[in-house]
């Protein structure tokens, strides 16, 4: 039941339906729809308008009245051709013979449309045509003038006969795909044919329909729209009866019988005249003679024992499989051992306190077993009770003996086998070689002095060389030298009222006793003759004193016309009273001397002042009390630096790295990165090859400068940022360091001449004694020219010999 | 460049399979996989980096090796397995069907027969190998010898292991390879050593098992299959290597009367001589004649010369004799001496095994009834022994059941001493023990009939002798008297750890006793302050090391049989200063009271000074540092700060020496010395218990 082809067909093509509408005499309606058709294709070829006038015209209402007549086609009045609308008014009283032409409709619209396009082209052509055979012959198009004056081809419909090209696509249909109708709602169309023509919109109610349609509603309305045409749906009534079954889950065909009585294929019909009429034989009857005589045969053969019955049972008594009786290993090959093969490991044996009577002290206590029972199974570290049984007929059965063997087969087949390698080292082999304490020593361990005096804290500590006099500064502006081993003061001065004594160094070299001192800005020689012998003190002096002479000649030789350059120091006189405690010489310079350095020799020292930038680093000569700025500009502030022990190499250490300089040929040597963040003080080893690096970030770091760049040796002992490092620099090999943790550590550091050799650094001891006080605890250390003893400036107030 | 490799495609996440993944491979139900990897000893692995095996997922796994499983693919029993899967069907429909004679018949005729023979060979390529996997399987069929039959257990099985166990055993008597021997709390572990291979397995003791529900027998009773073909062919090995008929002849009726071993007639080549043998051997042993040295000790090894041949039979210890008379003079091993002056000495084996071996050869020993026999029986016919009797009530195949046989000269008991008022008059029978060294009236007797002539000795006696390879002293063991330790013989001493047969003083660390005084006498102080006659324990910790002292020194002493006490419960000289003999050992740590200290007279002053110069002597150590009462008590706590600093010291060193070393090797060696500090501290809390009770025993 196709009514939407049937609709589409009336849409577009009014001749099949007016011709259907005819049906009743083919021949007749044929040549009649034919004429109708015809007129109406040229009036649709010429234009739309035309084509709407047609519509119009020729079907008049029809076509506008669609909407509620669309069986139109189905229920033509089979009486000719009269009025359309009457037709549509019969539509009522027809309905019973519409209902039997029911199935026939379709196909006699698409034959009658068939005919009417072979009329038209043969009348085109002028041809009087067979219809079948010039089909093919012809061209389906017609040529036509368009507006332009060009051909145009205008391609007849293709009429999807049987055997037409497209057999099943619907004529005409609407070509505007899966897209609802209301989008043409705006247009007069609904969307376009096979050749792009507009399908108009069927006409919608006008006035008089209204009024009809109000009159009688037609059969079968439903008052739903197909979707698919927009128009009016209605349906028939067999196909509400056949919706209503579906809905009621019912056989859509009325009388269809789901269940018939089965009939039997063979007996179902009995037939009257059996096949044959004979008698049931006598043997089915009686027993078989020839059966007969074959069991006998067989009852025979049993009795003399030919046949056996069954199988007679095999000897049970065969052989019990369970009793071995061959060797398995008679030809035994032994196979190499797997390395994926892992043999269960073995059951150790069990120790003393598993013995019934144990010795008592395996027995456990009153705590030991308490606890015992209270831990869970998997917690017991073994899982026996260590008992005693004073005789053997005590001892009871182990409770849980087949669990323990239960296990035990888990284990064998469940337990995942891993190969471990044991730890089978020597924890001795892994400490490192170190030589005995006893090759160490000596090495300072105690505290044997405590020289008390100072306020405030002690900055700087010196020994001299010839280990008699420890000389110290400290933040209450005060020199002060002491007797090394009894801590008594000798002699002291006051060199500046607000300003700290930063630094005391001792000349080297026991020609002479001149320290050197810096208090601010100011560089103080001092010799404290009070406490020397008057040759030494004479010595002293005159080394002193040489300069004067030359700094007064100085500017008139040397410097021709540099005048006006700023002097880097100004050596003078610091008065009489100070001269009179011993204090000769003093040096300004531009800023804050933080650390004093002598060169080997005597005759140089350095000092660095950190904040003074292009004149932080100034080597003066004290013979011709003259002074100079090695670098006009460095990289970095500097914290420290020191001459080299035997070459003519001066060390300079920044915040972060440590370069040394060829001060005869003026060039850079090396720069040592320590990897610190923050430098606090270095010293270069006596052989002059290592070289050891206190920082504030708490590491003391081992150079060795024919190594590498990088530290040797990182030692991190320190809680605290570490101030000072100190080599012994009378031939032991000892170093220390001072730190704010208010410790000293003394390391065994031995260099020796073979280059193949690294350095030994053993960690000897720690030094504890002085406070920490604001968070500073050692602020310097020294050693002693040629003893094992070690000297050390502590913010409490109080400088420490240790020994 | 080549391909880039897919992940997961080789290398470890190939070689190794989860379980599900062998059981889908192998297509066999779990319980089935289950058997199949116990039959043929596959167990799961533990990869080496489980990320990769199991493609990071960190679920955790069984992984078994993948080699193993295509392995077990081509295992015949797997198909035996899938016959025995259609069998089950095949009977479950006739079941079904009502038709029990079917299902009956189709029992009986397609049950496929298993058998584990050639898992053995593969598993097992030498004979040797097997006997390295036998410790399980002996702890197992002899724990299933004990058990009784249930429905998971079936009593043929049992019967089955029971047979095995005492072919294995008759096999260990024979051939003397039963080395050691202990009594734990446990069970009885014995150890055999064959063909250079250790063995040590365990034997419960004979009580019902507790089986709890955890237990699944049908693992059990698979490692049961396994391990039961396993020691038949191992049986079968040992017979033939030693001349035996193998299986031996079963004796039903003998074995119903609780025969056990008896139940087993060996036969074989060098059996038919029996009892002729015994006596030359007895002869030939060296030690023997010395051994009997009382004249009724002689007369009744007379006796027992003359003694026909029993009507059980003995034939079974006499294969190996009768081998040793004949081939003693290739099998010992020549001593090897050195000619050259510069030249090496190898090390040779010293004791020969035939002399442990036949330790018990010279006795008739016969087991009282409350004597556990099996073990008894087992351990005594191993060590040579040839006739042991014991009560009708233990069992068939007993050398004599009658307890006054005059041959006996050794009797096992482990009877509580009963205080001989409770005893009914006993026709005196003492005058027959005139003879002996030893008085025949103890204080507290054995009860009964002490027959004389007769070494009474508890069933410790005997573990012990075997253990330590020759005889005790068998007065220590007397019945009623208090056993020395029982020590377990596997555990060999090692420096640093405990050794409780050791005495104390060489053990200990420097310092250590001195601060455990220091530490006792805190606690005393606190204690009893006002006790002014502290000074006395010192000397009496003395002595009371000095006898436990003497206890172990005697255990290490052997003595000739038959020379030591006839008549049990008479006390040992080292023992006879002890005044409270009757003490109970529950009363044992009454005695440190102030009632006892005061009760030490002058005379037993200068008596135990004596004693503790003597001692010195012996030392080498020079007595004044001995002399508690003189050493006063700063002078113990100089000496232990004196230790203290120098172990600190020590510790400071060591820590010093770590300083040193990098992080990663700290931390190594920090693991290294978890272990031994836990020794460590393990041996030194042994010690510190010891010492307190040797303080107790020396203050009584």
């Amino acid at each position: 039941m196709a009514p939407p082809s049937r609709k589409r067909k009336i849409v577009t093509r009014e001749s099949p339906v007016v011709s259907g509408s005819a049906s009743d005499d083919e021949l007749e309606g044929g040549l009649l729809d034919g004429i109708l058709s015809q007129s109406d294709d040229e009036s649709v070829e010429d234009s739309e308008e035309e084509n709407i006038e047609g519509l119009s015209e020729d079907q008049g209402s029809s076509s506008q009245e669609e909407d509620e007549g669309d069986l139109d086609s189905d229920e033509i009045p089979s009486d000719g051709e009269p009025d359309i609308r009457e037709q549509i008014r019969k539509l009522n009283t027809n309905d019973g013979s519409s209902k039997s032409r029911h199935g026939k409709g379709p196909e006699d619209v698409v034959l009658r449309s068939n005919g009417s396009r072979l009329d038209l082209d043969t009348m085109e052509n002028g041809g009087g045509q067979d219809e079948e055979d010039d089909e093919d012959l012809q061209p389906n198009y017609t040529v036509e003038v368009d507006a332009n004056g060009n051909e145009r081809y205008v391609y007849k419909e293709i009429d999807p006969v049987y055997d037409s090209d497209d057999s099943d696509a619907p004529e005409a249909t609407n070509t505007i795909g899966d897209i609802p109708l209301s989008f043409y709602d705006s247009y007069p169309h609904i969307g376009y044919d096979i050749n792009g023509k507009k399908i108009m919109r069927p006409a919608k109610g006008e006035a008089l329909d209204a009024l009809l349609d109000s009159i009688d509603i037609p059969k079968g309305w439903t008052g739903l729209t197909d979707p698919a045409t927009g128009k009016p749906l209605e349906l028939s009534q067999e196909e509400l009866e056949v919706l209503k079954r579906i809905t009621r889950n019912e056989l859509p065909e009325d009388g269809y019988d789901p269940y018939p009585d089965m009939v039997h294929y063979f007996t179902g019909k009995e037939e009257i005249m059996p096949l044959s009429a004979a008698p049931e034989p006598k043997r089915r009857f009686v027993p078989s003679k020839h059966e007969a005589k074959r069991v006998m045969k067989i009852v025979k053969a049993i009795r003399e024992g030919r046949i056996q019955p069954y199988k007679p049972p095999s000897e049970e008594v065969e052989e019990d499989p369970d009793v071995k009786t061959y060797d398995i290993w008679a030809d035994e090959v032994p196979r190499l051992e797997h390395y994926m093969n892992i043999a269960a490991p073995k059951l150790p044996p069990p120790g003393y306190d598993e013995s019934y009577h144990p010795p008592p002290e395996y027995l456990p206590d009153k705590d030991e077993k308490a606890a015992w029972i209270e831990a869970d199974d998997e917690d017991r570290e073994k899982e026996y009770l260590p008992t005693d049984h004073d005789a053997l007929r005590k001892v009871p059965g182990y409770e849980s003996f087949v669990k323990e063997k239960f296990e035990r087969c888990l284990d064998l087949y469940l337990a995942p086998r891993v190969r471990r390698n044991k730890l089978n080292i020597d924890p001795e082999s892994l400490l490192p070689k170190l030589p005995s304490p006893e090759e160490l020593r000596p090495f300072p361990t105690t505290c044997a002095a405590v020289f008390r005096g100072h306020e405030g804290r002690v900055r700087s500590v010196s020994v001299d060389p010839h280990g008699v006099f420890l000389a110290s500064g400290g933040d209450d502006g005060v020199v002060r030298i002491w007797e090394l081993v009894t801590g008594r003061q000798l002699w002291s001065v006051k060199l500046s009222r607000d300003e700290a004594v930063h630094v005391v160094r001792w000349r080297p070299g026991k020609d002479a006793a001149v320290l050197a001192a810096a208090a601010g800005e100011d560089i103080y020689l001092i010799v404290p003759w009070s406490i020397i012998s008057p040759d030494l003190d004479q010595i002293s002096r005159d080394l002193l004193d040489a300069g004067w002479g030359y700094a007064a000649s100085k500017p008139s030789t040397t410097t021709n016309g540099v005048v006006n350059k700023e002097s880097p120091a100004k050596w003078s006189r610091p008065g009489s009273k100070l001269e009179e405690k011993g204090v000769l010489v003093k040096a300004t310079v531009r800023s804050k001397v933080q650390v004093i350095n002598w060169h080997r020799r005597g005759e140089y020292f350095s000092t660095v002042s950190p904040t003074g930038q292009s004149s932080a680093v100034a080597i003066h000569t004290l013979s011709k009390h003259l002074t100079q700025l090695p670098f006009r500009r460095l990289k970095g502030i500097p914290q420290s630096a020191q001459f080299h022990p035997s070459k003519p190499v001066f060390f300079v250490a920044t915040q972060t790295s440590i370069r040394s300089y060829d001060l005869a040929r003026q060039e850079l040597v090396k720069i040592l990165q320590p990897g610190a963040k923050y430098i606090s003080s270095f010293d270069v080893h006596p052989g002059g090859d290592n070289l050891i690096v206190g920082t504030y970030d708490r590491r003391l770091l081992w150079h060795d400068l024919d190594l590498s760049s990088k530290p040797y040796k990182t030692l991190r002992y320190h809680k605290e940022a570490i101030r000072a490092v100190k080599f012994h620099q009378g031939g032991l090999p000892l170093f220390a360091d001072a730190s704010d943790d208010g410790s000293l550590q003394i390391f065994h550091g031995k260099v020796v001449g073979d280059l193949m050799e690294n350095a030994t650094i053993v960690p000897l001891k720690v030094l504890r004694g002085h406070q920490v006080k604001s968070r500073l605890g050692v602020m310097d250390v020294d050693w002693h020219p040629r003893e094992p003893w070690c000297v050390s400036a502590g913010a409490d107030g109080t400088c420490r010999l240790w020994n | 460049m080549g391909r880039i490799k897919k992940k997961g495609t080789a290398g470890a996440a190939k070689n190794f399979i989860t379980r599900t993944r062998a059981v889908k491979k192998l297509q066999i139900s779990l319980p089935d996989f289950r058997r199949l990897c116990i039959f043929k000893g596959i167990y799961p692995r533990e990869p080496r980096n489980k990320k990769k095996v199991s493609k990071s997922s960190t679920a955790s796994t069984t992984f078994y090796y993948t080699k193993d499983i295509q392995y077990l693919l081509h295992e015949p029993l797997l198909n035996k397995f899938r016959d025995h899967k259609a069998l089950a069907k095949k009977i479950g429909r006739a079941l079904g069907r009502g038709e029990a004679g079917d299902a009956a018949r189709l029992e009986k005729n397609l049950t496929p027969k298993m058998t584990l023979d050639h898992i053995i060979k593969e598993r097992y390529p030498t004979f040797v190998d097997a006997l390295r996997d036998l410790d399980d399987a002996l702890s197992m069929l002899f724990l299933f010898a004990n058990l009784p039959s249930t429905s998971a257990v079936p009593p043929k099985t049992i019967a089955l292991c029971q047979r095995l166990c005492l072919e294995f055993e008759h096999y260990l008597i024979i051939s003397h390879s039963l080395k050691k021997s202990f009594l734990s709390i446990k069970g009885i572990y014995y150890q055999a050593t064959i063909q250079g291979q250790d063995i040590l397995w365990l034997v419960p003791y004979k009580f019902v098992q507790n089986i709890t529900g955890d237990i699944d027998f049908r693992i059990m009773g698979t490692f049961v299959e396994f391990y039961t073909t396993l020691l038949g062919f191992i049986n079968f090995r040992l017979y033939t290597s030693v001349g035996l008929v193998y299986p031996p002849k079963f004796n039903a009726g003998s074995d119903e009367r609780g025969g056990e071993l008896a139940a087993f007639i060996l036969e074989g080549k060098g059996l038919d001589s029996a009892q002729t043998v015994v006596n030359d051997a007895v002869n030939a042993n060296g030690h023997v004649p010395k051994a009997i040295t009382s004249a009724a000790a002689q007369a009744e090894a007379d006796k027992l010369a003359e003694l026909p041949a029993p009507e059980e039979e003995t034939e079974d210890s006499t294969a190996l004799v009768a081998a040793n008379g004949e081939e003693e003079s290739t099998e010992t091993i020549d001593t090897f001496e050195v000619t050259g002056q510069d030249a090496d000495v190898l090390p040779q084996p010293q004791a020969t095994g035939v002399e442990t071996s036949t330790l018990f050869s010279p006795f008739t020993i016969y087991l009282s009834r409350e004597t556990p026999r099996q073990p008894l029986e087992f351990l005594l016919k191993a060590f040579g022994c040839k006739r042991v009797g014991w009560d009708s009530i233990l069992g068939d195949g007993a050398f004599t059941t009658n307890e006054l046989d005059p041959a006996i000269t050794h009797q096992i008991v482990d009877r509580p001493p009963l205080p001989r008022e409770s005893l009914p008059a006993v026709p005196d029978a003492a005058p027959a023990t005139a003879g002996e060294g030893a008085d025949a009236k103890p204080a507290v007797g054995w009860p009964r009939s002490t027959v004389p002539g007769r070494t009474y000795v508890q069933p410790q006696w005997v573990w012990d002798c075997v253990n330590q390879g020759k005889l005790q002293r068998p007065d220590l063991y007397s019945p009623g008297a208090t056993l020395p330790p029982h020590l377990s013989p596997w555990v060999k001493p090692k420096k640093g750890q405990y050794d409780p047969t050791a005495p104390l003083a060489e053990q200990e660390l420097e310092g250590e006793a001195e601060e455990f005084e220091e530490e006792e006498e805190q606690i005393e102080n606190g204690q009893e302050a006002e006790e002014s006659e502290h000074e006395k324990a010192a000397p009496l910790k003395l002595n009371g090391k000095r006898k436990s002292l003497d206890v172990l020194l005697d255990r290490e002493g052997s003595i000739e049989p038959g020379e030591g006490m006839d008549v049990a419960g008479s006390v040992s000289e080292s023992e006879d200063e002890d005044e409270g003999e009757a003490l109970t050992p529950d009363e044992e740590f009454d005695g440190f009271s102030e009632e006892s200290e005061s009760e030490v007279s002058e005379t037993e002053e200068v008596r135990l000074q004596h004693q503790r110069e003597l001692e010195a002597e012996a030392r080498g150590v020079p007595v004044e540092s001995l002399n508690g009462n003189v050493q006063p008590k700063s002078k113990t706590a100089e000496a232990r700060k004196k230790f203290a600093k120098k172990r600190r010291e020590e510790a400071e060193e060591k820590e010093r020496l770590k300083m040193m070393l990098p992080q990663k090797k700290r931390k190594l060696l920090n693991r290294i010395e978890y272990g031994a500090n836990k020794r460590d501290k393990e041996s030194e809390l042994l010690r510190k218990k010891r010492r307190k009770i040797e303080s107790v025993k020396g203050g009584k």
